[in-house]
């Protein structure tokens, strides 16, 4: 069911689902190619939308609604974009599609998973906690399909899940697939990857222990997260009641990545309100070059501010280590407004890390051009793009991005152009 | 508390002139400050030194002993976000506070610009080429030794030219550094710091101390290798500072005291034998500061994509260094060897880059031995401590 009418979306987060449904609803066929298990992207994975602070698998369920009851949309998960060639209007695209080793039959009752006798890093939770190598990617996942990865499952050879499963849903000797479709418009919503804080030697990041992304802290503090939403330092399972936030951490820094990303500032002082929903009490300490809350979202930092748990200090922090005699976190910083160097020690840091754009340690196979920092520059004529494979944007304006990207797709479907 | 602030849009140009280039790129996120090991808890640089050169405050810079406790690690320039090179930048001010309190000031404007070197060259050209003994280039207008040899102090006689024009060069010098340490002096005084520590003395000679054991230096990150550069070439000068008080011994020293020549010690005027205690002293002291030098050459181009390569002012006195330690060795090879047509040449670019070195002392980089000197007593005395580094667990 694809023709030049088709939509096809690179990408099944939020930016890529809002293209395709909104495409759909306006009467053309959708085909969104999500790369993971699951649709809803990076959202999936935050505990909370700033600056309402509510849940975003209530706005993602909205999606799934749409997607099941519109006709009109296919989507593969576990799907790449192999090769596209044609032009606006006439589209042709080869997709290739890696085994999910669990076909739709799957009910999601878990029994191959307690079957399973090997275990994998967790990266929905960035490797804060395992799974087994048979899983499903989160509670809430969408499809509610169980996944089997073969970098870590024995094969055929074990086939204790295949004997566990009641429902004939798990077939080992799934191969890949090669599927060809034809499209009158393209979106490429790839959107990003938070930058590897491996490479920022200086803020002890898989040295120091304690050290944590802003990403983790989402996992962290979300319910369906390793520590079922209670934030416990990662070394000990202390509660924390100290914490550190290393605002641009490896960003607006040529040495990483160059941009601002937009959302770290809002994401940081959002979990400092996680901490203080669980411990009133705690002490928030937020290093900064510049507090960053575009337009509307400075009320969002003054609630943050006038907190008396919280001590803004500007001064970049370049410096961490372990405390000598535990697992806490000794943080260097200047502040700046008094001049003087101070080491502040707290129970977990948080590494404020930037978006990086997919596109940049994956290019998609897409005649598409690219900037230098891996963002998508989409010209007027062909392929489109939406969400943070274009820019870095907070999920609000990816929205609003991808509601007209989807529109200008609508345009070149109809007008071949 | 209002301070009205005096830029000295001037004082911004020259720094960036001077070496600072990248200077206005700096945001201020103090980056620099927190990777410095070197630097100090209390008023840590060179954050803040960064500020007051994008303003132009050059008195806060100049009165303030920060910008030569700083080592040019280069850490901070490594680790800059935004390619500001504040060890660059320090090194420019650096440069801009030698020219500001050297004396007479002139000549400070002159060792600064490229414009102005061969004119500088020209004078110990001149000079020498009035004291020599014949023409450099003419080797048989030359006299020579007994047995027909290339005896350098018949072709520039040491009581009657290389004494008057070189102790003239060395006082010059002296007079000059001393005028500039008391200017400088008089700057940081008026920076507003209360002096802690009971005796100048004692101040004087941990810093000595610490001169002789580089151990803030040491504390570099990045460019820990210039570290060892900087020592070696040190104390090849250390060990030349000796073989020329020595020489002057063996010329003057035996006739005053009334000691003849034995066993190896040869008296009186050179050449000396080559197993001669004193030029085997010489000898090993030359190659310390040729391999020194070629060292700091080395490691600067190894540093270079992440310390920044340097400025005209560093590299005139690499240069200058580089080409008195080569000349001064091959000197002592073609004199060996009897190649009468290279050598004196050879020996002539050798004193008038060794004139160089001693008579522009007080304006080139050269100074820094001394001006670095003076801010690190300054800052002992006044209580200035590095800061502690954070001892770590390492992370099981």
């Amino acid at each position: 069911m694809s023709d030049n009418k088709t939509l096809l979306v690179i990408g099944g987060g939020f930016s890529g689902l809002t293209a395709g449904i909104e495409a759909a609803e306006a009467g053309y066929n959708a085909v969104i190619v999500e790369k993971s298990p699951y649709l809803g992207g990076r959202v999936a994975q935050l505990n909370k939308y700033f600056p309402k602070l509510c849940p975003p698998l209530c706005g993602l369920e909205i999606n799934m609604r749409r997607i099941k009851t519109n006709p009109n949309i296919t989507f593969y998960t576990m799907a790449e974009v192999e090769r596209v060639t044609g032009s606006p209007g006439a589209y042709d695209v080869t997709i290739k599609l890696r085994p999910r080793y669990v076909n739709e039959r799957c009910t999601g009752c878990n029994a191959c998973a307690e079957a399973c006798p090997e275990e994998r890093p967790d990266e929905f939770n960035f490797g804060l906690s395992k799974t087994k190598a048979a899983y499903l990617p989160f509670d809430q996942a969408f499809p509610f399909q169980y996944v089997i990865d073969d970098k870590y499952c024995k094969g055929p050879s074990c086939g204790k899940c295949k004997e566990a499963c009641k429902y004939d849903a798990i077939d080992l000797n799934m191969k890949p697939k090669t599927i060809n479709l034809k499209a009158g418009a393209i979106v490429l919503a790839t959107g990003w990857n938070p930058y590897d804080a491996n490479r920022i030697d200086n803020l002890g990041f898989g040295r120091v222990k304690n050290v944590i992304t802003n990403m983790m802290t989402e996992r962290l503090a979300a319910q369906n997260g390793p520590t079922k939403g209670k934030i416990l330092r990662p070394s000990d399972g202390k509660p924390v009641e100290t914490i550190g936030f290393v605002q641009c951490a490896g960003s607006r820094d040529e040495n990483h990545l160059q941009f601002c990303s937009y959302i770290c500032c809002m994401a940081s002082m959002k979990q400092a309100l996680y901490l203080w929903e669980q411990n009133p009490d705690a002490k928030v300490y937020i290093f900064y070059i510049d507090i960053r809350t575009p337009g509307r979202y400075e009320q969002f930092f003054w609630k943050v501010k006038d907190n008396p748990n919280a001590t803004l200090i500007k001064g970049k922090v370049a410096r961490v280590a372990q405390a000598p005699d535990s697992d806490d976190v000794i943080v260097e910083a200047e502040d700046m407004l008094s001049g003087e160097l101070i080491r502040q020690r707290v129970d977990m840091l948080v590494l404020a890390t930037g978006m990086e754009p997919s596109a940049k340690t994956a290019r998609p196979s897409v005649p598409l051009t690219f900037n230098e920092h891996g963002f998508a520059v989409p010209d007027d004529k062909g392929i489109l793009a939406a969400g943070c494979a274009k820019n870095p944007f907070d999920v609000a304006k990816s929205v609003q991005d991808a509601t007209g990207a989807a529109l200008k797709a609508i345009q070149r479907i109809v007008g071949g152009r | 508390m209002a301070q009205i602030i005096k830029p000295d849009l001037n004082f911004v140009k020259e720094v960036i002139k001077s070496g600072g280039q990248d200077l206005k790129k700096c945001y201020q996120c103090s980056t620099c400050t927190v990777v410095c090991n070197v630097t100090q808890d209390k008023k840590p640089f060179p954050r803040k030194e960064m500020l007051y050169a994008q303003w132009g405050l050059k008195d806060k810079l100049f009165s303030s002993p920060d910008i030569w406790l700083c080592h040019q690690c280069s850490d901070c320039t490594a680790y800059c976000p935004r390619g500001a090179k504040p060890g660059e930048v320090l090194g420019a001010i650096r440069r801009l506070a030698i020219k500001e309190h050297s004396w007479p000031g002139f000549l400070g404007g002159l060792v600064n610009s490229p414009l102005y070197l061969i004119l500088l060259l020209a004078v110990p050209v001149i000079i020498l080429l009035i004291g020599a003994n014949g023409n450099p280039l003419n080797p048989d207008s030359i006299p020579r030794g007994e047995d027909g040899s290339i005896v350098y102090a018949k072709f520039m006689p040491v009581n009657t030219v290389i004494d008057p024009i070189f102790i003239a060069a060395a006082a010059f010098a002296v007079i000059s550094f001393v005028i500039g340490i008391k200017k400088y002096w008089n700057t940081l005084k008026s920076g507003g710091y209360e002096p802690k520590s009971a005796s100048l003395s004692s101040t004087f000679i941990s810093t000595l101390k610490e001169i002789l054991l580089h151990k803030q230096f040491s504390k570099c990150n990045v460019t820990k290798t210039r570290t060892y550069a900087h020592l070696l070439t040190f104390y090849a000068f250390v060990g030349l500072a000796i073989t020329t008080t020595w020489a002057v011994i063996y010329l003057y020293g035996w006739e005053l005291l009334g000691i003849q020549p034995f066993s190896v010690f040869h008296f009186g005027e050179s050449p000396y034998p080559m197993t001669d205690p004193l030029k085997i002293f010489a000898n090993i002291s030359a190659l310390a500061l040729i391999t020194g030098i070629t060292l700091v050459v080395l490691f600067r181009l190894i540093n270079s994509p992440k310390a920044g390569i340097g400025s005209y002012f560093d590299w005139l006195l690499i240069t200058v260094i580089y080409i008195i330690a080569a000349t001064g060795i091959l000197s002592e090879v073609l004199r060996l060897l009897n190649v009468a047509s290279l050598a004196y040449p050879v020996y002539f670019i050798h004193l008038t880059f060794v004139f160089f070195l001693f008579a522009y002392a007080p304006f080139s980089k050269m100074a820094h031995m001394v001006y670095r000197t003076v801010a690190m007593v300054f800052a002992r005395h006044n209580g200035i401590v590095s800061k502690e580094l954070i001892t770590e667990r390492q992370a099981s």
